[in-house]
């Protein structure tokens, strides 16, 4: 016994030997981190094959990032929510009613930018109400979101009365469909929002309280965070950049329906599950989303460009998501 | 001892870190407290006592500012403060660290130290390489070698333990409260985390330990304060004290027979097992029978919650056989054979494994035995409160009503919910692991009666214990394990502590 002591007592004789430990990995947890990002490859090569000409031109390439550019506005917004240890269903509808309402507003003869930025307003407003219900109300936020997707989208429905909003001012369309060195403005958008979302959530001492919460909400609280104030905020923020993708998606498609948007949520929650694959610890980060935002966008055209129906795209994106879910439970049960 | 009449407490010594005075706190108009007193002097190590239900933990979340009281007064460096909530505390120097809250997992080291509004930032963004930077030292000042950057989830019990005692330092916390901080530890840890404490003692910390283990108080701490239904009884020096004063005190009576009387063994063999062999288990045999005890012991790792799993058919054996009443249990694991074969497994893990907190006294109970409660498929909701009832009072369950949930009870009433929902079933065998871990004095003695009780009644019990004064009262016989051998087997009775060690460490006397 005494022995045993003395060695594990006894001075380590590196200093700090444990930080170089700390970047090494097991294979199998590698792979397993990594699988995401192989499977985004292996897509690549497939289509890449299959369709030579058509899936590797610079024009198709361009194609994707125009094609995932709102996705990606969207699924960041989702990020954010999800890194909390929350989850907004209501990030589509929001996203239409952002789109709808400055639309109406341009077609009411307010001028664009003012039209814009109430659009984004309207979004930042429905993630108060989201922020509010959970944070302050305790409900759960499958529940409160659920309720707002139903409201946000019969909003969007009295909003454009049922038709589609179209023949908005000509200078909105820039928005949407000019391009800067090349690239559609969408794009550059995306990266930008990006960008600012990725800086926000690792460097800024929000996001790192907003990791902290989604990680133990009790510790936190008992450590001096206020748990509230973050998932407020974090839903808050959420719609306001929803509301963005929305808005620039009408911009894209010269028009704003009672839908348009909806769909992008599932999408969006089937990147950021993606992207938790890819992180040491399971939670949501940006990286990961951009990456499960790439999957879908190569999947989604390389199924178009090789001839497969959207119906079995859709079919595909589901199967998808369980199979990041899985993937991401079998990681949490190694680690 | 004159324990029931209310002692003067010490005049305090120079400035108190934290003074409480004449707390009271209700919940729903039950008194959780009454008049709750403790006062810590900077520089000591002050453990705070009490049955579960005493209400030591109402008081720490007061003094934290978690929750408000209803009256009192609390004094910080002898100023009157009141906390609206954590942040207030905090910025007094008042820190709590708690057993399963200590850490959040999917974040840094570093970030789990500068937790809070401490991260180091230009207008809101973190300057990284500073913030891992005052990490170290914070850890440094414990003496610890931790990557500041690894995710705080991949750290032993322990180091997750030193983070959150780190982050208090950070806090710049000169009183910090430990609530069970031993209780996932081994010795070894256990004696790290002693030296800590007592180094930040002399750096004038001010330290108040909860704990249930009596034997670390009086290694560690200066001065006890004991609480009773809600009352501050006593503040004391330990040297001044007893282990039995202490107990006495807490109970507000004499410790008296903690363990019943024996002698309900019978010859009739209920349980046999025959070179078993599984998991960590190497050819174990032994017959339990009728009314008899058996306890099980061993160090941790050496193979005796495995048995217990694998009597359970929560794991598969490889080789061997039991026999339950004459059945011989399939070897593959089949807890439902198990349970038909009239035994029952009570887990030690009992707030992930054995009740589930959110659901009400009753339905706990009933999920467990839907057939007794039920009659062609329909829940007889009166059928279940009356079951609920009756396991209540046999187990004299203190809540309001059989619908009262779980998690608002006290430790010792919710392993008392526990042993209901598997008694409801009427078992022959009945296999306990850790019966009484983290549970106080007088709800121990209470279960070890009952668990003597059911053996009287014919009842065969198995119980896995890490206490070996546990073992010994409340067994009649012992077994020891090592390294998944039974490696010594003795009558409970007169039963020496020394000699059940050297089978633990595998030594055969």
């Amino acid at each position: 016994m005494a022995t045993t002591e003395t060695v594990s007592a006894a001075p380590l004789p590196q200093d700090r030997p444990d930080e170089a430990r700390d970047e090494r990995k097991s294979l199998s947890q590698m792979v397993l981190q990594s699988g995401t990002i192989i499977a985004l490859v292996g897509l690549i090569v497939i289509f890449g094959i299959m369709s030579p000409s058509g899936f590797l031109s610079l024009g198709n390439l361009t194609n994707i990032l125009a094609q995932v550019a709102i996705l990606t506005i969207i699924a960041g917004a989702q990020t954010i929510v999800m890194v909390t240890g929350h989850f907004d269903l209501s990030v589509g509808t929001t996203a239409t009613l952002s789109g709808a309402s400055a639309s109406a507003f341009m077609l009411s003869g307010l001028p664009v930018p003012v039209a814009i930025i109430l659009g984004l307003l309207v979004g930042l407003g429905v993630g108060m109400i989201n922020g509010f219900l959970v944070a302050f109300l305790n409900i759960s936020a499958i529940v409160a979101t659920l309720a707002t997707l139903t409201t946000v989208g019969g909003l969007a429905f009295i909003v454009t009365d049922g038709t589609t909003l179209y023949g908005m001012p000509e200078v909105f369309y820039w928005v949407g469909q000019s391009r800067i060195a090349g690239l559609p403005m969408p794009v550059v958008i995306a990266v930008v929002v990006a960008l600012v979302i990725w800086i926000v959530l690792k460097y800024t001492t929000v996001g790192r309280r907003w990791y902290a919460v989604g990680g133990n909400a009790d510790v936190a609280r008992l450590s001096g965070v206020s748990v509230r104030g973050n998932v407020f905020w974090a839903f808050a923020l959420a719609g306001l950049v929803s509301g963005m993708g929305g808005i620039v998606l009408v911009s894209r498609l010269s028009s704003a329906s009672a839908t348009s948007a909806n769909d992008y949520m599932m999408l969006a929650v089937a990147a950021v599950f993606l992207g938790m694959t890819l992180s040491n610890s399971g939670q949501a980060n940006l990286g990961g989303t951009l990456v499960g935002v790439g999957i879908i966008g190569v999947l989604q055209n390389g199924l178009n460009i090789v001839g497969v129906n959207t119906y079995v795209q859709q079919v595909l994106t589901g199967i998808i998501i369980v199979a990041a879910v899985l993937l991401s439970s079998f990681k949490s049960r190694r680690a | 001892m004159s324990a029931s009449t209310a002692e003067p407490i010490a005049p305090p010594v120079g400035q108190l870190a934290l003074q409480a005075t004449a707390i009271s706190k209700h919940f729903d108009g039950v008194a959780a407290l009454t008049d709750a007193r403790l006062d810590v002097r900077p520089g000591e190590i002050h453990a705070l006592l009490g049955e579960n239900g005493a209400g030591k933990s109402t008081l720490i979340k007061i003094l934290t500012g978690v929750y408000r009281p209803d009256a009192g007064s609390i004094a910080s460096d002898g100023e009157p403060v009141h906390f609206a909530g954590v942040k207030d505390a905090h910025q007094a120097g008042v820190v709590a660290l708690y057993q399963e809250l200590s850490i959040v997992p999917t974040i840094s080291v570093a970030e789990n130290i500068l937790l809070g509004e401490r991260t180091p930032n230009t207008a809101g963004l973190v300057r990284w390489p500073e913030a891992n930077r005052e990490a170290r030292r914070h850890l440094d000042r414990l003496n610890q070698r931790i990557p500041v950057r690894r995710l705080a989830g991949q750290l032993s019990p322990v180091q997750q333990t030193m983070v959150a005692v780190a982050r208090a330092l950070a806090a710049d916390a000169r009183v910090l409260i430990l609530d069970e901080p031993t209780a996932s530890l081994t010795d070894t840890e256990i004696k790290d985390l002693f030296a800590v404490l007592r180094s930040l003692r002399d750096e004038g910390v001010g330290i108040v330990y909860v704990s249930h283990r009596l034997e670390e108080v009086f290694e560690l701490c200066d001065r006890v304060t004991i609480m009773r239904n809600g009352s501050t009884i006593s503040t004391r020096d330990v040297a001044d004290i007893t282990i039995e004063g202490v107990i006495s005190t807490m109970v507000g009576r004499d410790p008296g027979e903690l363990f019943p009387d024996r002698g309900t063994a019978t010859d009739r063999a209920v349980v046999s097992v025959e070179s078993l062999t599984g998991r960590r288990v190497q050819d174990v045999s032994f017959t339990a029978h009728a009314g008899e005890v058996i306890g099980i012991g061993g160090l941790a790792g050496s193979g005796r919650s495995e048995l217990l799993c694998l009597l359970a058919g929560a794991q598969k054996a490889t080789g061997g056989t039991i026999t339950v009443a004459g059945r011989v249990l399939p070897a593959k694991g089949d807890v439902g054979a198990v349970l038909d074969a009239g035994m029952v497994l009570v887990p030690e893990e009992r707030r992930s494994q054995g009740v589930s907190l959110n659901a009400s006294i009753q339905d706990n109970i009933a999920l467990a035995n839907l057939e007794k409660v039920s009659s062609g498929g329909w829940v007889s909701a009166r059928r279940v409160t009356e079951l609920a009832r009756r396991s209540m009072e046999n187990l004299r369950i203190k809540a309001r009503g059989p619908r009262q949930h779980v998690g608002s009870l006290s430790g010792g009433n919710q392993q008392k919910v526990v042993l209901a929902k598997m008694l409801a079933r009427e078992p022959h065998v009945l296999l306990l692991d850790e019966p009484t871990r983290g549970i106080d004095v007088g709800t121990k003695a209470e279960i070890y009666r009952h668990i003597r009780e059911l053996a009287a009644q014919g009842t065969t019990i198995i119980a896995v214990s890490s206490e070996l004064p546990e073992l010994i009262g409340l067994s009649d016989r012992i077994l020891i394990m090592h390294e998944g051998r039974i490696s010594g087997q003795v009558p409970a009775e007169g039963a020496d502590e020394e000699l059940l060690l050297s089978y633990c460490y595998g030594r055969n006397a």
